[in-house]
């Protein structure tokens, strides 16, 4: 009876070693050195415009760490999550961009840039900023994963980066909205005074 | 000024149904007498027959969902349809949220002045709409405000700063008003002793717009953004023409195709001198000075306010705290508002089976249990971190805070015959003051998280019904206490003067009065020296 029980225990505990365990972003090394830098059409510090200019990321195991940790310290390192991540100045009065150290509930970095096979020399990666990203602050975010997809470790950018979003509005837009309101009030004036004229001329022959 | 004397056909035997006698029913008050005539000659001023059986007033007596005949039946499905277009247009933003305020880089504060504002702009045009549908019908009130107020819904797509979206849903809440017209327009069209369930299911149905919406929208937007293959952020300013262009269809088919009265439109009947009005100062005076009539807006603010809340907030809560994603977020929002097509008329019928046997008191207490049970329900919503539960609870909780908006209009009728039209207006923008300040409160500041401010919002549906102990009728009593001698023919004369009494002003409140012993419930004895024959005894 207690060894059945003792056998279904592990049984469970080897499933449950399957399922996604909370990972918790406080207990990752920061092992990889992250640098980001904008291309931009048109020069501006630390800005970039959404759908035009492009963020050159670059990534590589932080020399520091590699001396002092034992080898095979990357042994588990599969690939490198890149993603746009807001600052904590844009998270303020957004709960549905909060910060959490659970890393399933943690909202802070939603955009994904790319994902990119490890290697202890770094790689880097050109991203155009698609069109959809909110304006706001942002930082840019390694997270290294291991075969089962955890996150192992994390490495970020230092600097903060402003991109300033599309506004969404064409000029085709605008003009359909003036026509259609123009529309909608004139028809109401125009029946209005139709059925005006119309009431006078029967009250007129009356 | 001879009274007409088979003005409301009632015989006071308490009939089921009289599902309380319309919400506005602003049935002008001297109605000067239409040809008495069979039911087989009944015609309109033209001389055509009337599809439907009508009573004196030309007033339909039954109600024929299948049926477009003019004027009752068309009247019915115009007004309703122009309502839910109405309600769809002021929470056409909530479901498309996510992708709003990452476009224009809103804060939680941000969202909550606009729901608020979306919901206030109505308190003022409620409040005017009734007087409105006096001076010029209901078919010109409802018409004009909806043209109006499209030109605010194309102003959407053209937003980019969050004051500018916070004003564009302000003024597109005005539209919000076309439930008094709906109302006015149906009790103007329905006898008294149906004109309850046409009014409830005519509600019911135009706030299912704001479920309606929770679907169509991300629907739309995905399709704009699939097939057309617009970005995210010009996706849904184009999506926002949807909304823009039926309202502004349904203004030109109820301009056209409606008609105020059963036998005509204002101007004409004007013109022939079969329309005379009340004065305002009196009708308003007696509205403000009864004390029933705060404590019904208060309540109110508190079954359809928090409607008006939840069909704001429920979107985005499902989105963020369940991590869906935007359609279907939408789907789970939407059967919220779509809960209506039965749980708002319900509630209504429930009051009417509730008062065949018991009286007011009986409604007082079905409308207290409703309410109080909904409130509860909104308690455990916040508190439920599952997502299949939590949809469960949100169905359960729409049904009761539905029901107890049909049912708070199972009562608003007695409260005064004279002012119905303003009462039924004043409840109605204390349904928006509720909204207002529910979501000023709970839901603006990141102080509390969506779920806390739910289960504090469920808390203070509980305390803001208690009022509903408070409402005594003294010919027919209150929840814990037993009528006085006092009977209808008292309470409802003492809305006139004695000089109006003497110019016979009154006397279709005595003939309401007269209708209402209904609601002394099944089984009580009469208590007028002067009654012999007992009214009810069934």
């Amino acid at each position: 009876m207690g060894q059945s029980l003792l056998c279904g225990a592990w049984v469970l505990f080897a499933l449950l070693s399957f399922v996604d365990a909370t990972v918790l972003f406080s207990t990752l090394p920061r092992t990889l050195a992250v640098e980001d830098e904008i291309q931009n059409q048109v020069p501006a510090m630390g800005l970039a415009k959404a759908g035009d200019d492009h963020l050159v990321i670059r990534w590589v195991l932080n020399a520091t760490a590699q001396e002092a940790a034992a080898p095979g310290l990357d042994a588990s390192y599969e690939k490198v999550s890149l993603k746009l991540c807001y600052a904590p100045v844009s998270q303020v009065e957004r709960g549905w961009r909060k910060k959490n150290d659970d890393l399933h509930k943690d909202k802070t970095c939603s955009k994904a840039i790319a994902t990119q096979k490890y290697t202890s020399q770094g790689n880097s990666t050109v991203w155009r900023i698609t069109k959809d990203v909110p304006g706001a602050v942002y930082f840019v975010r390694a997270y290294v994963l291991n075969s089962n997809g955890t996150q192992v470790a994390y490495g970020q950018t230092r600097n903060l980066i402003t991109i300033e979003p599309i506004s969404g509005r064409h000029a085709s837009i605008d003009v359909a909205a003036a026509i259609f309101s123009a529309f909608s009030v004139g028809s109401l004036i125009f029946f209005l005074a139709l059925e005006n004229m119309r009431g006078r001329r029967s009250s007129g022959s009356k | 000024m001879a009274p007409n004397s088979d003005w409301q056909e009632g015989n006071a035997k308490g009939e089921p149904g009289s599902s309380l006698h319309g919400v506005t029913g602003r049935e002008p008050v001297f109605q000067m007498t239409m040809e008495t005539v069979g039911e087989k000659e009944a015609t309109d001023l033209k001389g055509r027959k009337f599809a439907l059986p009508v009573d004196s007033e030309h007033k339909a007596k039954t109600v024929r969902l299948y049926s477009v005949a003019a004027p009752h039946m068309r009247t019915f499905h115009l007004s309703w349809i122009a309502f839910m277009i109405c309600f769809f247009s002021t929470f056409a933003a909530p479901p498309l949220m996510p992708v709003i305020r990452d476009n224009l880089g809103l804060t939680k504060v941000d969202i909550g002045n606009a729901g608020i504002a979306s919901v206030a702009g109505a308190v003022v045009s409620r409040l005017l709409m009734g007087t409105i549908c006096d001076l010029v019908g209901p078919r010109y009130g409802c018409a004009i405000l909806m043209m109006i107020t499209a030109p605010a819904i194309f102003c959407m797509p053209l937003v980019s700063t969050p004051v500018g979206f916070i004003l564009v849903r302000f003024f597109i809440g005005f539209c919000l008003a076309t439930f008094v017209s709906c109302q006015f327009w149906m009790s103007s069209m329905f006898n008294s002793k149906i004109v309850g369930i046409a009014n409830g299911t005519a509600a019911g149905w135009g706030n299912m717009g704001g479920g309606i919406v929770q679907l169509v929208m991300p629907l739309v937007f995905d399709i704009i953004r699939r097939d057309i293959g617009s970005e995210k952020f010009t996706a849904w300013r184009i999506a926002f023409f949807v909304p823009g262009v039926l309202q502004v269809m349904m203004g030109l088919l109820v301009l056209t195709l409606g008609q105020d009265l059963p036998d005509g439109n204002y101007a004409e009947l004007k013109r022939e001198g079969e329309k005379v009005n009340d004065s305002f100062q009196k009708v308003f005076l007696y509205a403000v000075t009864n004390y029933r009539t705060y404590i019904f807006a208060l309540t109110y603010g508190y079954c359809f306010g928090v409607e008006l809340t939840v069909d704001n907030i429920i979107a985005e809560y499902f989105y963020d705290r369940f991590d869906l994603n935007l359609q279907t977020a939408g789907i789970i929002a939407s059967t919220f508002g779509l809960m209506n097509l039965f749980s708002r008329p319900l509630g209504g019928v429930l009051s009417d089976v509730v008062a065949a046997r018991w009286g007011m008191r009986g409604r007082l207490w079905n409308l207290w249990i409703i309410q109080t049970v909904g409130g509860v329900l909104c308690i455990v919503l916040g508190l439920t971190g599952q997502l299949g539960p939590a949809i469960a609870v949100m169905l359960i909780f729409s049904f009761f805070v539905q029901a107890a908006c049909g049912a708070t209009f199972g009562v608003i009728p007695f409260i005064s015959r004279r002012s119905l039209g303003i009462i039924s207006g004043a409840t109605g923008a204390g349904g928006n003051i509720g909204a207002v300040t529910t979501q000023g409160i709970f839901f603006m500041s990141s102080k509390y998280t969506t779920e806390d401010g739910i289960m504090l919002m469920g808390i203070m549906i509980v305390a803001c019904t208690l009022p509903v102990i408070f409402v005594h009728f003294p010919q027919w009593g209150s929840m814990f206490c037993p009528p006085s001698k006092a009977t209808e023919e008292d309470y409802y004369i003492s809305e006139w003067s004695k000089e109006e009494q003497s110019n016979g002003l009154h006397h279709a409140s005595m003939k309401f009065a007269e209708n209402s012993k209904s609601e002394r419930g099944r089984q009580s004895p009469p208590r007028s020296k002067e009654e012999t024959v007992v009214v009810d005894g069934v």
